[in-house]
């Protein structure tokens, strides 16, 4: 059988002749169906790019993206997507910009009310609905954010270092949050970040990244039980696995 | 009225600094014996202003139609090019240079042409006005409807839904603010398009009845025109004022200016 998603030599160089800026690939990357896999590596490797391909969002110079067998070739729609900066509007409120997501899918508001309170809920934003997004602070956004994103219940979910911007202990609340809600929902995720902790905190398995152009040094998949909680953050063979990638990017330079 | 008192409250320096303008003003003309076909005072414009009201009311009338006119008729076709220019790369190859480059002219010197060619009537006032206002809203409108950010962008390509349907939820939404600053603009460059045509040729209005009066010596009634011509822009820029904060309540800019 084949991938859910399958990646096949995928590469992109960005102008033409002196311009010339060769920023990812070839790569070929399979994930499963339901699994979650960050990808990981230094600022500027191209980690963006290969996001906004898998999208359909950006065309690739050689290479391809299948979904279920099927070719990407335009946007992608039946998927959610977030970034280091937000995609909330600032004329609409938390709901309205969850509605949003809704509205331009051309779906039925009134069907989706009680899940927008339940994902509000769960991310603990039930009381900031009716707040605009310059009432919140950032981890705030970035939650009402996630859950524009999720609320159409896509199958993919894509996730440019969506807690870039954030503070460490925010970052950290915020993990715990996404990691709850998509054991829930179990979505494919890709997750795009330069946090080693974090990867290896949320992920199925972690596909390292190297230096531009960004080609795959290696995967790891990451043997720990959901959901991985303060105890396992402390356990050994947490920090086995945060060395070992460390070990890797040092061995690049970049740390 | 709570927002009323607060605001004469927070606004009671700047009636301060007037009342004491126009009383400064009003006793050095005695003082140091200013004669009156010079500078006349504050007390003695209101005292032969008033009984030159009828005319005073009816001319300003007559600018205001030139003027809400010629605004309107620029804020329409700014905001249509605006829109045709920022949606189409042709357009933005050859209309935006050219539309940048006339920028650079001042408007106003066409206006004996205007005069020249279309007569002393309502439409060459109408046209000068069209066209101090339209480089304003036309380039403000270009700038409002291209800086909308990669994300939200990427993020409406993602939904799949039609260009209009993105155009009505994000794309204009988002170009208000910028859009505004045009039009306030616009709106302060749009009297003063008037009042120069009327000046140029013209048998009505107030710029006619400023350069009339100052010609036969009366500065009094002339700062009484410009009184009225004063208050005239400042209910167009106000009207505009007010018509962001209706449509556009949750522009950041302007709530910290409220705080
Ligand atoms: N639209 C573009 N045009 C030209 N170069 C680009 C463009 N987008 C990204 N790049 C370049 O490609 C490289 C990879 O960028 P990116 O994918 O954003 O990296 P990352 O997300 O890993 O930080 C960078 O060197 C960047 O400057
Ligand atoms: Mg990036």
């Amino acid at each position: 059988m084949k991938n859910f998603i399958e990646v096949t030599e995928l590469k992109k160089v960005f102008g033409n002749g002196e311009d010339e800026v060769h920023a990812f690939g070839p790569a070929t990357i399979n994930i499963n169906s339901g699994e979650f896999v960050s990808v990981l590596g230094p600022s500027g490797c191209g980690k963006s790019t290969l996001m906004l391909m898998v999208a359909g969002l950006l065309d690739s110079t050689s290479g391809k993206v299948e979904f279920e067998n099927k070719v990407v070739n335009g946007p992608k729609t039946d998927i959610g997507i977030m970034f280091q900066d937000n995609t909330l509007v600032p004329w609409r409120t938390v709901r309205g910009n969850i509605e949003l997501q809704l509205e331009l899918r051309g779906l039925n508001l009134k069907d989706y009310q009680e899940k927008i309170n339940n994902i509000l809920k769960s991310v603990n934003l039930d009381d900031f609905a009716d707040r605009f997004p310059n009432e919140l602070s950032g981890g705030m956004q970035q939650r009402a954010a996630f859950c524009q994103a999720m609320i159409h219940d896509p199958k993919i979910i894509l996730l440019d270092e969506p807690l870039g911007k954030l503070d460490a202990m925010t970052r950290e609340k915020i993990r715990a949050d996404f990691q709850k809600l998509w054991m829930v929902k179990k979505p494919t995720v890709i997750f795009v970040t330069h946090s080693i902790e974090e990867a290896v905190q949320l992920s199925n398995r972690v596909i390292l990244i190297t230096p531009r152009p960004g080609k795959i040094d290696r995967e790891i998949k990451i043997d720990l039980p959901y959901p991985r909680d303060l105890q396992i953050k402390r356990s050994a063979k947490f920090t086995e696995y945060v060395n070992s990638i460390q070990e890797v990017f040092h061995k690049y330079g970049v740390i | 009225m709570k927002k009323f008192i607060k605001w004469i409250a927070s606004g009671w320096m700047l009636i301060l600094f007037f009342v004491g303008f126009f009383l400064f003003w009003e006793y050095s003309i005695p003082l140091f014996d200013i004669p009156r076909y010079i500078l006349p005072s504050p007390s003695e414009i209101v005292l032969k202003g008033s009984a030159d009201l009828d005319k005073l009311v009816y001319y300003t009338g007559v600018t205001a139609l030139e003027t809400v006119l010629g605004y309107i008729i620029a804020l329409i076709l700014g905001v249509g090019f605006g829109i045709a220019i920022s949606f189409s790369s042709i357009l933005r190859r050859t209309l935006y240079p050219f539309f940048v480059s006339i920028e650079m002219t001042p408007k106003i010197a066409f206006a004996p042409l205007f005069i020249s060619w279309f007569g002393f009537g309502l439409m060459p006032k109408v046209i000068i006005v069209v066209l101090v206002c339209f480089f304003p809203i036309v380039l403000n409108a270009i700038l409002a409807f291209n800086s909308l950010s990669n994300e939200l962008t990427l993020f409406y390509q993602s939904t799949g839904a039609s260009r209009l349907k993105t155009f009505f939820s994000i794309r204009l939404p988002a170009a208000l603010p910028q859009c505004f600053v045009g039009f306030k603009y616009a709106a302060i460059n749009a009297t003063v398009g008037a009042t120069i045509a009327e000046f140029i040729g013209s048998d009505k209005g107030l710029g006619f009845y400023i350069s009339i009066v100052t010609g036969n010596m009366r500065p009094d009634l002339a700062f009484a025109g410009i009184f009225f011509l004063t208050v005239l822009g400042l209910t167009i820029f106000g009207f505009v004022t007010m018509m962001e904060k209706i449509l556009i309540p949750w522009h950041i800019s302007m709530k910290r200016i409220n705080k």
